[in-house]
């Protein structure tokens, strides 16, 4: 693919994502909002689980941790501008990534997976059990929620749907880009190394326990960010953003969309609302569908949506897949 | 002047002693190999030296510094290259980016965030050269799983010496090649660690004589005798302890 195609790519959907809610309609705009947040959150975990090779049961910690922590302060703190809400929620999740860092950075594997679902458990039932902080099963709702304001300049109105929107999408674009190049760096490459080999990344002279902790960080504050996001845009948070099925889903949503590549996540996301949405019609059971298709990707299409699109790639050019 | 030395270097697995006092003395520019019958110990003290295993007793001199129980990352940094028995590549990355990472060891780039790694120009020539240099030119985008068994021995090795160390240890390098593998593996060695300092396990004579010109012999985790060839051909307990396993 030559430059010039790439910019035109990208033309176009931005232009899309102008227009869409013109042509959709406010609910479907919505959807699209909880798509992109989903998309980030399953990006910042496929960080640890596609590029670095560690399996987590408990990223909805940093998710969860965005969330209420944006949320607490806009209850609590007057006149809070809505960018400062979005870096206490980041920096909250750092915070929270910097604390379990020396404990998690030496592991991997089960080891690794089983210490998040402990800890993620613990936060769900911290955040049950602090009520007067959190709110117990009620957690926080009706915060007020800030205009986006440059002063002296603009003041845009974050309760009008369609203005969240495009607030929501510019965020969510920018994380999501700057991961992807974070990917791209050299210390992506120790990324995927510390997958293929930690033990030859030490042997080759990079620090295996520092560079993971570094991963961990960005992994949890982009979580953080997503999570703060969804804060803003339910305008409640609760404890269900802790539990464990919260940390379930970017997994599932990377497993059905491709864990191999960095966009895989995005095409999961997009798979998930969508079937969300269209089973959504019909029953309420939409885990249901959700567990069905993910089993048939298991076992017929282990590299996901995107694995599917570079085998047919492969046999119409009849020539390697792109990697 | 030793670059490398052990001094009563002593390791066990939960008791069962595997390095009983091995002093071990490598001079700088040396080729020196490390022989013995199997079970000898000789990879344990690869991974003694290296920082895999911290010794239960005894300490390592590097470069005249105490770097007893350092890490492997910390040795690498300080200047000591090391390839594996066991092939131990990036199997997912391609060749180019397997020798990529060493070079961005070297250049001491770590943590950079801020640029793209494939336009880093002068890692991707340095990256190149030495592609060309173990003749992988032509299989530098094939994942490094996808090489025949030759040409990940290549990669193996080659990857200890991108960092470009004043000491390699290679353990094993010509471990499982053909003939003519085992040949051109040496020729590579032999280029490549022009100049260096080279500790090699071997277990192929042939290679050990045309490449080493001293000899540490390890038996039951001891030195048994350490020479030239020529004195080590002689020993009366070399010659005892193999006992026509080995005809050297």
């Amino acid at each position: 693919m030559n430059k010039g195609f790439k910019w035109i790519l990208w033309g176009i959907l931005i232009v899309v994502l102008i227009v869409y809610p013109r042509l959709f309609g406010i609910y479907y705009t919505n959807i699209l909002v909880e798509f992109g947040i989903f998309a980030l959150y399953a990006i910042s975990v496929n960080l640890l689980l596609g590029y670095t090779g560690l399996l987590t049961f408990g990223h909805a910690i940093f998710f969860g941790v965005g969330g209420y922590s944006t949320a607490l302060a806009l209850t609590h703190i007057q006149g809070l501008p809505l960018l400062a809400s979005l870096l206490i929620g980041f920096l909250s999740a750092v915070l929270f990534a910097l604390i379990l860092c020396p404990m998690v950075v030496r592991l991997s594997g089960t080891a690794f997976a089983m210490l998040h679902l402990a800890f993620g458990l613990l936060m769900y039932v911290v955040t049950l059990k602090l009520r007067g902080i959190t709110g117990g099963e009620d957690g926080i709702g009706g915060f007020p929620i800030p205009p986006f304001s440059i002063p002296g300049i603009v003041s845009i109105d974050m309760t009008d749907p369609l203005m969240f929107y495009y607030f929501a999408m510019i965020v969510l674009v920018i994380c999501i880009s700057f991961l992807w190049f974070f990917t791209k760096t050299p210390f992506g490459q120790i990324m995927v190394g510390i997958r293929d080999n930690a033990d030859r990344i030490d042997y080759v002279g990079f620090k295996v326990s520092h560079s993971k902790a570094l991963i961990y960080i960005f992994a949890g504050g982009f979580a953080g960010v997503a999570g703060s996001i969804f804060a803003l845009f339910q305008n409640l948070v609760s404890a269900d953003e802790f539990s464990v099925l919260n940390s379930f889903a970017p997994i599932m949503i990377i497993m059905v969309g491709g864990i191999a590549s960095f966009f895989g996540p995005i095409f999961g996301a997009g798979i998930f609302a969508l079937i969300a949405e269209l089973t959504s019609r019909y029953t309420e059971r939409v885990e249901l569908v959700m567990g069905l298709i993910l089993i048939l990707v298991i076992m017929y299409a282990p590299m996901g949506f995107l694995g599917l699109v570079n085998m047919a790639r492969a046999r119409f050019f009849n020539k390697e897949g792109a990697s | 002047m030793n670059i490398l030395e052990t001094r009563g270097l002593t390791h066990d697995f939960e008791g069962l002693k595997v390095i009983t006092g091995v002093d071990l003395q490598v001079a700088e520019g040396e080729r020196h190999a490390i022989i013995g019958p199997n079970g000898a110990g000789k990879t344990t003290l690869f991974n003694l030296i290296t920082g895999t295993y911290t010794p239960k007793g005894g300490k390592v001199i590097f470069k005249n510094k105490d770097v007893t129980g350092a890490r492997p990352h910390q040795m690498v940094r300080l200047g000591m290259g090391r390839s594996f028995q066991i092939t131990s590549t990036f199997s997912r990355l391609t060749a180019f980016q397997n020798i990529r990472m060493a070079v961005l060891s070297k250049r001491g780039i770590r943590f950079n965030i801020f640029r793209f790694v494939d336009k880093m120009d002068d890692v991707t020539r340095e990256t190149d050269e030495i592609l060309k240099r173990i003749n992988l030119d032509g299989e530098r985008n094939i994942p490094a799983s996808g090489l025949s068994y030759g040409k990940s021995r290549s990669l193996e090795i080659s990857m200890a010496l991108a960092t470009d160390p004043e000491v390699v240890m290679l353990d094993e390098p010509t471990a499982g090649m053909s003939v003519d593998e085992t040949h051109y593996a040496v020729g590579l060695i032999q280029r490549l660690t022009e100049g260096k300092t080279m500790v090699i396990i071997e277990h192929d004579m042939d290679v050990v004589f045309s490449l080493a010109d001293r000899i540490t012999v390890l038996h039951h985790g001891e030195i048994l005798a350490s020479g030239a060839p020529g004195e080590i051909r002689k020993n009366p307990k070399v010659k005892e302890a193999y006992l026509g396993e080995m005809e050297i």
